[in-house]
């Protein structure tokens, strides 16, 4: 069975076939590179991998589906990869807040908070990195910018709200 | 002895594991969304205290001394945050006949405020950082305000009177910064402290944060212990400690703990406490503040004294005399260093970052302790401090201490949510914090350095694991899938889902 694979930012060809009558052994081609491995499940989202072709090289990864649909946050021994198995990635632009018209940009809330300060009204002008928006959560505040220079279309919330985390803020155009 | 401890994770935890090591039973306070919380599991009685808002929940004092009474607990525990230096709240602990666990109520006031507590210092002839004499009156224009700040000089520090934590200080470089420094920390101080008072510092310049652990009994005996070194902060928030510090020698170590020692005695301290010290780069040092309570760093002394704090506290509280050898509380043994892990976003410029903790999985090992206040499955929510455990290495030395954190940390997996783990696995290899050059204004000037640069550096070997498993995965619920006959594996439980792909892996 083959899938595309996209990790930062390159996309790559990865064919998987059981080893038959080998209990958690493929054979793993990416880009036409074989691999053998050994994978185990050790639990509900952890892998343990051993490549039995790079001297039994051992790496354990977590998989967890993102809040972006068709992404999968995979925890290596180095931290944290997004990696997008067949093509998730097309539906991503739809996901948190939404896609903007052109010639707008949307702040979007990047944690679930309580709104505590909006710094600007509809039609003010913003410079770029101007705090538009302060958030509240786990006792600190957070000042949001605005992510381009232009004017304040609409403001979504108001002080005191709760917000969870993807919601719109502000759109600037 | 029955101990309800008026806090929340971790500290709740360590608290409860103190008097279990005592036999002593424990009782735990909760709001809605800690429920299933860690300290809430760990204790022997649990009482809900109402809505998640602290000020409707953990900061609400009649509710705590009632679920006392409801529960027969005899005393109040009430770590660091929260109520730990609310005089209101010792006083009601004592007008209900429960022991507070902690210095009195006026003594708290003395030394809580900030600005009595420099009055304090002076008194016991302890050098303070050039500051205003009392607080900044909140009626001041603009222009006023402006004022009272050139008396003092810039750059300086807009600082809480209540204030601890890092929370409610802001730096002024200039009197262009002030209106805005004092707007923000004001604001600040209410939500984090119910007091919006501030006062103006000089800010030294490059200074060392060092502290001195004291500890008081109630017959007139304060002993103070080898520093700890706080000088990792970011924005003014401790994010690593450790003991002793390099740039500690024995003579300023022993003028540094008599100094604490000063000051705490001529309060009439009792119980534990903390008091803080700005150190320049000529070795002078400068009284900065007492904390009248535990604080979160206090395992690094721990480590390298052998003693447990919060027994101590507790026997304090009994009325029990300070029989410690004041010389063994000056002499470490071996190198300490704690981490706090926040769930924050490093990437992100340190952004909130609550969530549920889908997996966990916590160091162990030589010289490891992980004092942790979550669980897989806990939701850790917005509505708290975002600490979620500290880490805490021991070595026969700095280096053996540092190499055995950084391993630890590389053990340590959060799952499902975003935590400062990577970021100390980069600072634990920065040459100036590796040589002991640091000050409190190290690590933000590299992270303003690094403009943000990823800290996490994936190796291909790693990203290669990555494309792997991501393919494995797929691949192996595809075969779950279709061998479960339809089952519906997203609802089914975890063992089922198991089942199915190791079914997956056979064929």
């Amino acid at each position: 069975m083959t899938f595309e694979v996209e990790v930062n930012g390159r996309t790559r060809t990865v064919a998987v076939e059981p080893v038959p009558q080998m209990d958690g052994r493929f054979r793993i081609a990416i880009d036409g590179h074989e691999h053998t491995v050994d994978a185990r499940e050790v639990d509900a989202s952890t892998l343990s991998l051993i490549l039995l072709d790079g001297g039994g090289a051992c790496h354990e990864v977590e998989l967890v589906e993102s809040a972006l649909a068709g992404e999968l946050l995979v925890r290596t021994r180095d931290g944290l990869l997004p990696v997008v198995v067949n093509g998730g990635r097309r539906r991503r632009s739809a996901a948190l807040g939404g896609a903007g018209k052109p010639g707008e940009q949307r702040v979007v809330a990047p944690m679930p908070g309580k709104i505590v300060r909006v710094l600007v009204a509809p039609g003010d002008e913003v410079k770029a990195r101007q705090g538009v928006v302060v958030m509240e959560a786990m006792k600190m505040e957070c000042e949001l910018p605005s992510p381009k220079a232009g004017h304040v279309k609409e403001i979504a919330v108001e002080v005191g709200m709760s917000v969870e985390a993807g919601r719109l803020l502000v759109v600037v155009e | 002895m029955k101990i309800l401890v008026a806090n929340r994770g971790e500290i709740a935890v360590r608290v409860m594991r103190a008097c279990r090591d005592m036999g002593l039973e424990t009782v735990a306070v909760y709001s809605d969304c800690d429920r299933s919380a860690p300290h809430v599991r760990y204790a022997d009685q649990a009482v809900a205290l109402g809505p998640n808002p602290p000020g409707e929940s953990y900061l609400r004092i009649d509710k705590i001394i009632d679920a006392a009474h409801r529960t027969g607990a005899t005393a109040v525990h009430p770590g660091y945050g929260f109520l730990a230096e609310n005089p209101a709240f010792t006083r009601a602990c004592k007008d209900a006949r429960l022991t507070f666990i902690g210095p009195s109520a006026e003594v708290m006031e003395l030394l809580g405020g900030k600005t009595a507590a420099r009055q304090v210092a002076i008194e016991a002839g302890v050098r303070v950082v050039p500051g205003t004499d009392g607080p900044v009156p909140d009626n001041l224009s603009d222009a006023d305000l402006m004022a009272v700040a050139s008396t003092v000089g810039y750059p300086l520090m807009v600082k809480a009177v209540a204030g601890g934590g890092g929370k409610g200080m802001r730096i002024a470089a200039g009197s262009e910064d002030l209106v805005n420094a004092v707007r923000t920390a004001r604001s600040e101080a209410r939500t984090a402290f119910g007091d919006a008072a501030i006062y103006f510092e000089r800010r030294l310049l490059r200074p060392r944060h060092i502290e001195i652990q004291v500890l008081g009994d109630e017959h007139g005996t304060v002993l103070p212990f080898v520093e700890r070194e706080c000088s990792i902060q970011r924005r003014h928030q401790k994010v690593i400690e450790e003991t002793p510090s390099v740039a500690v020698t024995p003579a300023l170590r022993e003028a540094i703990a008599s100094a604490a020692a000063a000051v705490t005695r001529r309060a009439g301290y009792t119980n534990a406490g903390t008091v803080e010290f700005l150190v320049d780069e000529g070795g002078d040092f400068y009284f900065l503040e007492v904390n009248t309570r535990l604080q979160v760093e206090h395992p690094v002394t721990e480590l390298v004294t052998g003693l447990d704090l919060v027994q101590w506290q507790i026997r304090i509280a009994r009325g029990e005399r300070l029989t410690l050898d004041p010389g063994r509380l000056l002499t470490p043994r071996g190198h300490a260093i704690e981490c706090r892990v926040y769930a924050e976003d490093p990437e992100h410029s340190f952004m909130p970052a609550p969530g549920l903790i889908r997996h966990l999985r916590s160091p162990s090992g030589p010289g490891i302790r992980d004092d942790s206040g979550v669980a897989a499955g806990f939701e850790v929510p917005i509505f708290y401090d975002s600490l979620i455990s500290k880490v805490i290495a021991w070595g026969e030395d700095r280096p053996q201490a540092i190499s055995r954190m950084a391993r630890a940390l590389s053990e340590y997996t959060v799952g499902g949510l975003k935590t400062t783990i990577p970021f100390f696995q980069w600072i634990l290899h920065d040459p100036d914090f590796l040589a002991g050059r640091m000050d409190t204004t190290l690590l933000d000037r590299v992270l303003a350095e690094r403009e943000g640069q990823p800290f996490q550096e994936v190796s291909s070997e790693s990203e290669e694991a990555a494309v792997i498993g991501a393919a494995l995965h797929t691949y192996l619920r595809g075969r779950a899938t279709s061998s479960s006959q339809g089952r519906d594996l997203g609802a089914a439980p975890s063992a089922w889902r198991r089942a199915g792909r190791l079914d997956a892996l056979r064929s």
